[in-house]
């Protein structure tokens, strides 16, 4: 027997059919997943001329930096000026997340912990938010807001204050279905313990309830910031003005362009990319359980 | 003062500190979500277009105008299978992305549910196109199926030899369809798995054990044991994400624009008021699209409660 068949022999002996299929689809799904990405960032760090040949090249014959010059030097042809768009969606990103903690967690501790009629239809009703399309919304709030901004003197388009707002109204039920969950878990024994001992009761949030919710407000952060950070409907329809565009806007933009860049766009999808999938995978087992326990939407 | 009286106060002043902590959230949820839900439904009864918008409040009733004008639209009436119209589009795309979504989350629920080395970290990579901005993932995708024989999936189907010429996967009839659906299915199953996994995680391994040592083989406990068990999460999960799917919007705009026969209710909506500036009728085909939606969200209420019931 030659060495393949032996090596053929063995594998079968130790491998029954089961788990044979079981390996095929196992890469068949890791290849699906993992493809689409390896092809982002690959993409990213081609030139023009690899992009633009006959066939396409699986890996790129040097890590090229000519789409992030685009989207980063002054100096470059094309200039897209990506460096904005970056900051716009942080500006947007960061005070939603922000603002989502701090107004659920005073919510949720009300709820959680506080005696008052109407508090767990609330809840509920509150939760329904999740099944209004975002598109339906899109329009009264389009027609009202053009409508108070006159009135209180704002202006509607191009302000990303209004993102965070609207945003908020999205994040903020989820946000405090999640941490009332959370805050429920958390044996009141302990609060009364600390009540006893003489703290006050702000006191005891702040020094027992808050550090022993810190995963579930770092889930909550994540989430807000992720739905935010992904935004394309509001962002499409509220921001005109390319120095204003958040990055999926601009990315779109990009991607529109009369002459297609499409190592640029991989490039740019490559930075949206890859801060929310290293904050997932470092907070995976945070996020995990909010997304079961709190179904959150996507 | 009394006891009770004192008691009484207290009572009145908690549940005071309790509406208070909530009164910003509820504020916001109110004024930027159910109070504009019902304004739609107004908008929906008046001619409102981009002249009137900043008077919006005296735009002219119109009846049922703008509804008729939806249903009699072209982009909204059945044509043949390979244009539905928006209505039957959505249908067809949402049940069948769910569907599918459903079915691949549960194969890597199987897949993941025994341990084996880097578990962990292969359950986190399969969550990859779920986490992904979908402006990122739609785009590769694009680029991906780029029509020219130098586009990658072209390249390699031709190269196994499965198609003789490279295919416009996104601006053909029918077909983009079935693609969109496809790629619906890619980017939301991991939802599904992450459900599912959780379920078995739970199922009493010695329902397993036993069944086992009565003969059944893994076809008769996947049958009898595993699929009894996630009857209950495999129906949330499938009313939930469809539900959703009804409602998504930007997959489809950003993978075809609503183009080639994918022109979903949602699709429409935007398309009637921002491209049009007709914000009367785009009022009006949301409120199509919510009929729908109240329909799926009923069976989902009824299922719910009587799975609790049955537990």
């Amino acid at each position: 027997m030659s060495d393949r068949e032996n090596m053929l022999t063995y594998l079968a002996r130790r491998m029954n059919l089961g788990k044979i299929i079981w390996l095929i689809v196992l890469t068949f799904f890791l290849v699906g997943v993992i493809f689409p990405f390896y092809w982002m960032v690959s993409s990213s760090f081609k030139t023009q001329i690899e992009i633009a040949g006959r066939h396409p090249v699986y890996v790129p014959h040097a890590l090229r930096l000519d789409a992030y010059k685009e989207l980063f030097d002054p100096n470059a042809p094309h200039f897209q000026d990506f460096g904005r768009n970056i900051v716009n969606s942080i500006k947007v990103s960061v005070p939603t997340a922000l603002i989502a903690v701090i107004l659920s967690v005073l919510g949720a501790y009300a709820i959680a912990r506080l005696r008052f009629k109407g508090k767990e239809l609330m809840l509920n009703g509150v939760l329904a938010v999740y099944l209004i399309p975002g598109v339906l919304l899109i329009i009264p709030l389009f027609a009202m807001l053009a409508k108070v901004g006159d009135a209180i003197g704002f202006e509607v388009q191009d302000n990303l204050g209004v993102l965070v707002v609207t945003y908020l109204a999205q994040t903020l039920p989820v946000a405090l279905y999640m941490l009332t969950n959370y805050f429920r878990t958390i044996p009141d024994e302990i609060e009364q313990a600390a009540l006893i001992d003489g703290c006050n009761r702000l006191e005891v949030v702040w020094r027992v309830t808050l550090p022993l919710s810190i995963p579930a407000i770092v889930s909550v952060f994540v989430y807000t910031f992720m739905i935010a950070w992904n935004e394309f409907l509001y962002a499409f329809v509220f921001l005109n003005s390319r120095g204003m565009f958040t990055m999926p806007i601009k990315i779109q933009a990009i991607f529109s362009d009369p002459s297609p860049r499409p190592h640029v766009v991989m490039a740019a999808s490559t930075i949206m990319t890859v801060p929310v999938v290293l904050l997932f995978l470092v907070l995976e087992r945070f996020l995990e359980e909010g997304l079961t326990a709190g179904g959150v939407k996507g | 003062m009394s006891v009770v009286s004192r008691w009484r106060s207290l009572r009145a002043q908690e549940a005071r500190l309790g509406w208070a902590l909530l009164a910003p959230t509820l504020i916001i949820v109110f004024g930027l979500v159910i109070f504009p839900a019902f304004f739609s439904i107004w908008i929906s009864f008046h001619a409102v277009g981009l002249h009137n918008l900043n008077d919006v409040f005296h735009a002219p009733f119109n009846g049922l105008e703008n509804y008729k004008r939806v249903v009699t639209d072209f982009a909204f009436k059945y044509h043949s299978i390979q244009n539905m119209g928006a209505a039957l589009t959505s249908i067809v795309y949402s049940f069948s992305a769910t569907a599918l979504a459903l079915v691949g989350g549960l194969i890597a629920a199987l897949l993941l549910n025994k341990p084996f080395r880097g578990r962990g970290l292969v359950r986190a990579t399969f969550l990859f196109s779920y986490v992904a901005p979908i402006v990122s993932v739609a785009f590769v995708w694009r680029w991906i199926l780029d029509p020219r024989p130098s586009g990658v999936m072209n390249d390699i189907l031709m190269r196994l030899g499965i198609i003789h010429a490279p295919m416009a996967y996104l601006s053909q009839r029918g077909l983009a369809l079935i693609v969109v659906i496809l790629l619906d299915a890619w980017r939301y199953f991991p939802f599904a798995m992450l459900m599912i996994l959780a379920r078995l995680q739970a199922i009493d391994k010695s329902l397993y054990e036993a069944a086992e040592v009565d003969g059944a083989n893994v076809w008769e406990r996947f049958r009898y044991i595993t699929v009894p068990e996630l009857r209950f999460v495999l129906g949330a999960v499938f009313l939930l994400r469809l539900i959703w799917t009804f409602n998504k919007f930007d997959d489809i705009f950003l993978l075809t624009g609503g183009g080639f026969g994918t022109k979903v209710l949602p699709i429409l909506v935007y398309e009637f008021s921002f491209r049009l500036r007709d914000f009367g009728r785009g009022a009006a085909a949301a409120m199509i699209l919510v009929a729908f939606l109240v329909v799926f969200i009923a069976v989902y209420l009824r299922f719910v409660m009587r799975s609790s019931e049955e537990a």
